[in-house]
């Protein structure tokens, strides 16, 4: 079972996302801020991390940084969701080394396909 | 029940304003990334860092607002005082609660607060492209000053080898050349503000053309670690800015290759923007600066 690190501090976007992902059959896990999100991937990496560019602590691109530069995230999918403008996410996506983003608010309909596409380039 | 009391039953209970001090700071924290949950650019803040806040810009809690709804808080509103000026900051409503005058309401409880403590003048800032927010302060008063950039750059090496001769510099000097600038200073770029921020430094430059000129930066440090560069002010003494600037920042990121930085309010006209573009600076967002007088 795959599992995905949701770092988000909006608890209603997290559970939205939570429910989508875990009838899908992935196994979640949630940090709600750049600390937490630190520490919880280095004690148990996930196979995938879902990263809100805004956090109360640090931000994600910040957050980004840090986890390229630990050895056991340093290949691990880093998607950034943000509500950014298209050019803005992108532009932040490359430069902070993410492997791609999600637009917010999450496409219910979609959201666990694009997961999963993640997913499995990050395994090629 | 008759029909005018089956309306007043259905009406919401009254909005009141009541001052942000009597809230503890988890409280504001809660309310005020509430009120940011559907933004596009939501900053979002800890308890740790909106204290922080509070203290680098002067924001008065007595004159800071929360608006309430029975007990439930719905708005913020918080005010910087400093030398007969005020700064409106942190407004926002909730969600729900948008659409029936609270924002207005607080706005002007602020102005009016701002009038009565004898301030001459209030400003502040809102994020370009968000129309319920400028239209509020246009109707209020206020009118554009300046075009503001926010920008981030990810770590990276300099782009190109530094020239001149270059001086690392401690807080107190760095703060002392601050007297000297000549850039558009907003609320939190102001000296006020940047002297009450730990870590601050600075770099000069001296070319050998003679061109010269300096950037006081901020060191943030997580965890006693350092984690990113910010609060640039970059001015120049001699010289073209583009070229002082290109120099600093590269004697800069020659040092500072591993750190990510982030610099908010640079005047869209700046003269040292081209070099800031030059060495990876991306665009988050812009701001608007809006300025009023109080009568």
């Amino acid at each position: 079972m795959p599992k995905v690190l949701i770092v988000e501090d909006n608890l209603d976007n997290y559970e939205l996302a939570r429910r989508v992902l875990s009838a899908r059959g992935f196994a979640v896990q949630h940090a709600p801020d750049a600390d937490s999100a630190l520490q919880r991937a280095v004690d148990d990496p996930p196979d995938l991390i879902l990263l809100d560019l805004g956090l109360p602590d640090a931000d994600g691109q910040t957050l980004a940084t840090w986890m390229r530069r630990i050895p056991a995230l340093a290949h691990t999918p880093i998607i950034a969701c943000t509500a950014w403008p298209e050019e803005t996410a992108r532009q932040m996506v490359e430069a902070y080394g993410c492997d791609g983003y999600i637009r917010k608010p999450i496409n219910v309909a979609r959201f666990a396909d694009q997961v999963a596409g993640y997913l499995r380039e990050g395994q090629r | 029940m008759s029909v005018s009391e089956l309306l007043r039953e259905m009406r919401p209970p009254a909005i009141r304003l009541v001052s942000a001090a009597t809230f503890t700071i988890e409280q504001l924290t809660n309310a005020y990334n509430q009120t940011r949950v559907d933004y596009l650019v939501p900053m979002p803040m800890n308890a740790a860092r909106l204290a922080e806040y509070i203290h680098h810009y002067h924001v008065d809690l007595d004159a800071s607002l929360v608006a309430l709804e029975g007990e439930t808080m719905r708005g913020l509103a918080m005010l910087g005082v400093r030398a007969g000026r005020g700064w409106i900051t942190r407004l926002g409503v909730i969600p729900t609660t948008r659409r029936r005058g609270v924002g207005r309401a607080l706005v002007e409880a602020l102005l009016d607060l701002g009038q009565r403590r004898g301030l001459a003048a209030a400003q502040l800032e809102v994020i370009q492209n968000n129309e319920p927010a400028y239209n509020l302060f246009a109707r209020a008063g206020f009118e554009t000053t300046h075009d503001l950039l926010v920008l981030r750059r990810p770590p990276a090496a300099a782009v190109h080898p530094p020239q001149g001769n270059a001086k690392w510099l401690e807080r107190e000097v760095a703060l002392g050349l601050l007297a000297e600038r000549g850039d558009v200073v907003t609320w939190i770029t102001e000296t006020d503000s940047l002297v009450r921020v730990d870590h601050m430094q600075a770099l000069a430059v001296a070319l050998p053309d003679g061109s010269s000129g300096w950037l006081v930066f901020h060191e943030q440090k997580f965890r006693g670690l350092s984690l990113m560069l910010s609060r640039f002010v970059l001015h120049t003494q001699h010289g073209e800015p583009a070229n002082v600037a290109r120099n600093l920042l590269a004697h800069l990121y020659t040092r500072y290759r591993d750190l990510d930085t982030q610099i908010e309010n640079v005047a869209v006209d700046d003269p040292h923007v081209p070099a800031l573009r030059e060495f990876g600076f991306i665009e988050s967002f812009r701001r608007l600066e809006m300025r009023r007088p109080l009568p």
